[in-house]
């Protein structure tokens, strides 16, 4: 801990920690770990104090000249009787916590240290040493336990078992047992640890490596180390009575050993003499059940995942409005009526009638014209920090053929709404207001009812196809799965649309696959349907779910931001398919959007909703035409449009204001370009013998000083390669990259790099990973500088304060922790960090790409204002062409691995030459309806004509 | 004597060698995941034999406080034990490769006549206790995963806890006090009763595996002998390894279920039922079958406790004996194929997983 300006007062590290994960936990895991507290706590107090607490000595077989006698059962002298050897086995039984606890801490704490050391080193460095490291742990780690221990105790011990001789043959037994757990866990972490964009930021600003493995690496990635280590106490503990037990125990009069004791008293038991194994026995179980409690219990609470829910416990008590998941069909009987009380009492949305109990069709609401009709709709989760909000009086309507879009940024709860709509909330919702679909009330229906609305009355399409997908069955079992699940019960409920036919046969639902596969527009769908999703690309992925979820021709689709995580080009394919569903079929689509381009091409309705309220709704044209809320109005100033952004530069590369640049640039070369690559080319090396991935295929550009360089491309066309080869991230496998004056390419980045790296700033996509989770913002930004430049503290601090003042975050924000930052406000600092010793080259990798468009904007104007005034050359990526264009002088477009066009910024944008540029251009939707439609015709009519036509055509059948 | 395996526990993924090479295509998986069995077995051989020569020549281990130093000296020269150490190494391993594991010291029996004889009764023992395992553990552990945080779950997850916390030993010691001395419902140790071990020793040609040798052998009453006898041990080392299972299932299942394929299915309106045992269960089984593969090694430790507990005449049983007599010859040779039958199996296990997940084989 260096010079690291931090406030006089460090803020926030919590000492306490554990009493607060106690004090967070819930239910039983709170329990298992007070209780994991006492059982520990008592073993090692009665170790430490064993002394004064147990009568006699570990060895002593008589008192006063008194012989205790052998297997006498338990009395008032000898509370747990004696053995055949004629010792005490409370005494021994005390002592042998003393034993267990020198064990457990020289064995944990050495394969602790060993382990994480080797780890670490191994995991960072990688390479031929972490191949040998992770074979060799491998080896031991799959070895039985018990049989290297005795392997490794005749070694150590000679088998022999004085009392530290005994201790130390145990403890390097369990050390060597154990190292190969922390070294797995702590590489692990550290290879995930060393890809994050902190550690990465830190070696392009040119951290020592020693510096980033103290500093950024190890404090992340010793997390599950305590964890691990309650285990190991428990296996040492285990240890070392199970070599007692078959015969290495230390002997009697050397030290008490519990795993020693168990083996003398085997041949009591036969003789129906129980106290002198049943004792020791407890104690061993005792011991390793206290520390396994304490362990387990901490790992379940620091887990958000395993940590137990809050709201399931709540359900216990409030009836709630779907049946509980946690239980298996079938196995209860009635679900809980949800409506009784509670629900019935607290959808009291005035003037909207109340169903008291009702389960069975409720009259009115839903005009015969309504596919869905949601009223006064809210949505609570039960958190740690109680209750919260996420949807509040929503309602809305659907009506056959319409295609409503709701739209909203991040947290305005257009999702949950989307959820709610098919019973889909996780345990901890509770849901109130009336979600009508036909007749029946999907937040009253019965687990029955509501499994006949899914996928037959209302299906849906989820945002991340990938993940949507089971990855271990074939796309055919994944189709059929929906139909069989509704005819099935075809003979009870009677009214399946499709008829109650039982259940179709394996022959049947393929054929329906191949049909529907057909329909969506998957090339040879009767070759392909058996396919397994990790077979198809993303979109055809999505093609997938959008065909199941037609599957039982289900009049209404949800679409829950089905296109987010596709390309703009599979983008408006997926898009065109779902407007051809409607058009041929009718189908409804209620489409969840934060995409104002997507909602102007699909939607006939709008609705604007922004934190958990619906905030304004028109139709598309006349809310695109004349938004009526502030909100809106701002939404959709905030979208970036090609050609509505900066004025047109003057198009010359030359920047436009030489004299501002910083005075610590140190003139090289200053004819020279800031960037300048010929053929560079980067592969990936292929592994084990498998061809080489060629992610940069010889792609020549270059950056003149002070000039900004959009290249935009989309996934996989090697943009990030590119920006992270010229920050020397990534090895070039061929061509020349020249930066700052220093070849990087041929010759791989040398030690002259590092000189350079004072000069380049980098920004990396994922504002939740950019920054070191445990240093403050300032300590951070300050890095840099730190580690170039030999300033006092203070003097430190002052340029961490006017960087952060540049970026428009107050002082006050460089005492904060990352997590405490929004993710806008963490770009922010981010660009503040790559601009801290003033570089003449900033690279930005999708800077702004998982920011709301609100958000994005600021972003962008605080990084435009700084390179204007700056005057830093700058490598921009990015996959939205609107972004590049408010930013760059000049544009590169990559498909492929491959620089297609490149050239002036409005140039490539308005009138592009490569069929690839102008696919793309017309792909991403502009936020208009009107121009969108244009725009959709001309697309029309281009498709198929270029060389490299769309990926699929659709090919929509009835 | 388990190596907790918590799946939650990042890091805790089986051998990232054979991860990395998952991508590649099955046959090559496959290959390579064998080819990675000699250097594991390489690796273990040495260390066992490194470390049972760092005290000494085993002769004067197992006989240095009974024959006077002239008698050891010759007794080590004429097993060669003076050599150079590299010299006997190499010896070592060549007769490994010609499955030689040697004589034992103290009651001259070629080791791998022994391995024969008993490897056949540890078998029968883990085979039995596999059945009270994957009966139990699958089981209880989807219940625990589907009724996560309910009364249940704690209660199962307390059994998990103490069936780890439990030495198998001592488990068995109170079994045996229970059932055997104090209800007499079971026979207290051994494998067979004397009179029906006579008879079968003098019927011949056995496989060693009493299941299947009584069975031959015609007789009801012996069968049913042999079967009571395995009753506590198997329900001893079986519940050690249902823990396991427990946990194992728990763990995996719960993520899968909330998995965002679960939801789709949901969405389609796939009852929950199917959802656990077809959508959850299927993906879970993937790291299930992984880290199962390492457990095994765990099992190994627990049959061996377990033997010594119920003086079930198997490897384990012996080993401790020869531990005992320091004979280190015989326990150099049973651990040493123990090491290679745990490297095979761990084999088998990988390559098994990577035949249920489709991403690996195609």
């Amino acid at each position: 801990m260096t010079a690291v300006p931090h406030s006089p007062a460090r803020p926030r590290r919590r000492r306490t920690s554990m009493r607060r994960l106690v004090a967070g936990s819930g239910g039983y895991q709170r329990g298992m770990v007070v209780a994991g507290f006492a059982i520990t706590g008592a073993v090692v107090v009665v170790a430490l104090f064993a002394p004064l607490i147990a009568p006699y000595g570990y060895g002593q077989v008589q008192d006063a000249g008194t012989y205790f006698g052998s297997q006498h059962g338990p009395s008032a002298h000898h509370l747990f009787g004696t053995t055949v050897g004629g010792y005490d086995v409370f005494s021994r039984t005390v002592w042998g916590a003393q034993t267990a606890l020198e064990v457990i801490v020289a064995g944990t704490v050495a394969a602790l240290l060993l382990g994480t050391a080797l780890g670490l080193v191994s995991g960072y460095l990688g390479g031929r040493l972490d191949g040998t490291l992770v074979i060799l742990t491998d080896a031991i780690f799959a070895f039985p336990p018990l049989l290297l221990a005795i392997v490794m105790s005749i070694g150590v011990g000679g088998g022999r078992s004085g009392r530290w001789n005994g201790i130390l043959a145990t403890a390097v037994t369990v050390t060597i047992l154990f190292v190969p757990q922390y070294f797995r866990v702590v590489r692990a972490e550290t290879i995930r640890v060393k890809h994050e964009p902190f550690v990465e930021s830190a070696k392009v600003v040119g951290v020592p490596r020693a510096r980033i493995l103290r500093r950024h690496v190890l404090p992340n990635a010793t997390r599950t180390l305590p964890l691990i280590v309650t285990l190991n106490a428990g296996g040492a503990v285990m240890t070392l009575a199970g070599l007692g037990f078959v015969g290495f125990g230390i002997e009697p009069t050397s030290a008490a050993e519990w795993g020693y004791d168990l083996n003398r008293a085997q041949s009591d038991i036969s003789a129906g003499i129980w106290w002198t194994a049943v004792f020791p026995g407890a104690a061993i179980v005792l011991t390793v059940l206290g520390v396994t409690l304490l362990g387990e219990g901490l790992n379940d609470i620091r887990d958000p995942r395993l940590r137990a829910r809050r709201g399931a416990r709540r359900t216990r008590r409030a009836p709630r409005w779907f049946p509980p998941r946690a239980r298996l069909d079938g196995t209860t009987g009635t679900p809980p009526s949800a409506g009784t009380s509670t629900t019935a009492g607290t959808s009291t949305t005035a003037g909207k009638p109340t169903f008291p109990g009702g389960r069975g069709p409720v009259p009115g609401t839903a005009r015969d014209d309504e596919l869905l009709a949601v009223d006064g709709l809210s949505v609570t989760f039960a958190t740690d920090a109680g209750e919260v909000s996420a949807v509040e009086d929503v309602s809305l309507r659907v009506r056959p053929g319409e295609i409503v879009a709701v739209v909203g940024e991040s947290g305005s709860g257009k999702s949950v709404t989307a959820r709610t709509i098919l019973g889909l909330l996780p345990e901890t919702g509770l849901a109130r207001g009336s979600v009508l679909v036909g007749r029946q009330d999907v937040l009253r229906a019965g687990r029955r009812q509501l499994r006949r609305i899914r996928g037959r009355d209302i299906a849906m399409i989820f945002q991340e196809p990938s993940t949507a997908l089971n990855p271990v069955f074939p796309v055919s079992w994944q189709i059929a799965e929906g139909i069989r699940a509704h005819r099935m019960r075809g003979g009870s409920d009677g009214s399946g649309r499709r008829g109650g036919h039982g259940r179709p046969n394996r022959r049947q639902a393929r054929e329906r696959a191949v049909e529907l596969l057909d329909l969506v527009g998957i090339p040879e769908p009767r070759r392909r349907v058996g396919h397994y999703p990790h077979q198809f690309s993303g979109g055809q992925q999505q093609r997938i779910m959008i065909a199941m979820a037609l599957a039982l021709d289900a009049p209404l689709l949800i679409a829950d931001e089905p296109t987010t995580a596709l390309d703009v080009t599979v983008q408006a394919e997926i898009l065109d398919l779902l407007r051809e569903l409607r058009d041929t079929r009718g189908t409804s689509i209620l489409l969840i959007t934060h995409n104002m381009g997507v909602v102007a091409d699909l939607a006939d309705r709008v609705l604007v909703m922004r934190e958990g309220r619906l905030i304004e709704q028109a139709d598309t044209v006349s809310l695109f035409q004349h938004p009526r809320q502030d909100y809106t109005r701002r939404l959709l100033a905030a979208v970036p449009r090609i050609g509505g952004g900066q004025p047109t530069p003057t198009g010359s590369p030359a920047p436009a204001g030489s004299a501002t640049l910083p005075a610590s640039a140190s003139a090289t070369d200053d004819d020279e370009a800031v960037v300048r690559a010929r053929d560079l080319v980067v592969d990936y090396p292929g592994r084990l013998g498998q061809p080489s991935f060629r992610a940069v295929d010889a792609v020549s550009f270059q950056i003149s000083r002070g000039e900004v360089l959009g290249l935009i491309g989309e996934s996989g066309s090697g943009k990030t390669t590119i920006a992270r080869a010229v920050a020397g991230l990534v090895p070039a496998s061929a061509g020349s990259l020249r930066v700052l004056g220093a070849q990087l390419v041929p010759g791989g980045p040398d030690r002259s790099l590092r000189r350079l790296r004072r000069d380049i700033g980098f920004v990396f996509q994922d504002p939740a990973t950019s920054f070191n989770p445990k240093l403050t913002i300032a300590a951070c930004i300050a890095e840099p500088i730190v580690v170039h430049e030999s300033l006092p503290p203070a003097e430190v601090r002052r340029r961490v304060d006017d960087l952060l003042e540049s970026v428009h975050l107050g002082a006050g924000y460089g005492d904060r922790y990352p997590h405490e930052l929004s993710g806008g406000q963490r770009q922010r600092a981010s660009l503040a960090r790559a601009l801290a010793l003033r570089p003449r080259l900033v690279v930005a990798d999708e800077p702004t790409s998982a920011l709301d468009v609100s958000v994005q904007e600021r972003v962008l104007e605080v990084f435009r204002t700084l390179q204007r005034e700056l005057g830093f050359a700058a490598l921009f990526i990015s996959h939205d062409l609107a972004v590049v264009d408010a930013l760059a002088d000049r544009v590169g477009v990559l498909y492929q691995g491959r620089l297609v066009e490149e050239g002036a910024r409005h140039t490539v944008l308005t009138n592009p030459s490569h069929d690839y540029t102008r696919r793309l251009l017309a792909a991403s939707p502009v936020p208009d309806p009107v121009e969108q439609a244009a725009r959709r015709v001309a697309r029309g009519a281009d498709r198929g004509t270029g060389p490299r036509a769309p990926r699929q055509a659709i090919r929509a059948s009835s | 004597m388990t190596t907790l395996i918590e799946p939650s526990v990042e890091g805790a993924e089986p051998a990232s060698v054979a991860a990395d090479a998952k991508a590649t295509g099955l046959g090559r998986y496959i290959l390579v995941r064998f080819l990675l069995i000699f250097p594991t077995v390489f690796i273990l051989t040495t260390a066992v034999f490194v470390l049972m020569r760092v005290i000494g020549d085993p002769i004067t281990a197992a006989f240095g406080d009974r024959l006077t130093p002239d008698q050891l000296h010759q007794r080590i020269h004429a097993a060669g034990y003076d050599r150079a150490i590299l010299a006997q190494y190499g010896d070592y391993l060549a007769d490994l490769l010609h499955g030689n594991f040697g004589t034992t010291l103290t009651d001259h029996v070629a080791v791998t006549d022994m391995l024969r004889t008993y490897g056949a009764a540890t078998l029968e023992l883990v085979a039995y206790s596999l059945v009270v395992a994957l009966l139990l553990g699958p089981a209880l552990g989807t219940l625990a995963a589907r009724l996560r945080d309910r009364g249940v779950d704690a209660g199962l997850r307390i059994f998990a806890v103490l069936s780890y916390a439990t030495p198998v030993f001592f488990l068995g010691l109170l079994l045996k006090l229970v059932f055997a001395l104090w209800w007499g419902w079971l026979p207290v140790s051994g494998r067979l009763s004397t009179a029906h071990e006579i008879a079968l020793d003098s019927h011949g040609g056995a496989s060693g595996i009493l299941l299947i040798d009584t069975i031959r052998f015609g007789d009801g009453s012996m069968v049913v002998d042999v079967l009571r006898h395995a009753v506590l041990p198997a329900v001893t080392l079986g519940l050690l390894s249902t823990g396991i299972f427990l946990r194992l299932f728990r763990a995996n299942l719960m993520s899968t279920l909330d998995a965002e394929y679960v939801v789709a299915g949901r969405s389609r309106g796939v009852g929950e039922y199917r959802l656990t045992t077809r959508h959850a269960l299927r993906p879970a089984l993937i790291p299930i079958i992984t880290v199962m593969g390492l457990q095994i090694a765990s099992m190994l430790s627990g049959a061996v406790l377990t033997e010594t507990t119920f003086e079930w005449k198997g490897l384990g049983y012996e080993l401790t004996q020869y531990v005992q007599a320091r004979d280190y010859v015989a326990v150099q040779g049973i651990v040493v194929l123990l090491a290679v039958v745990v490297a095979v199996v761990n084999f088998l296990v990988d390559v098994l997983a990577a035949f249920v997940d489709p991403r690996v084989r195609y």
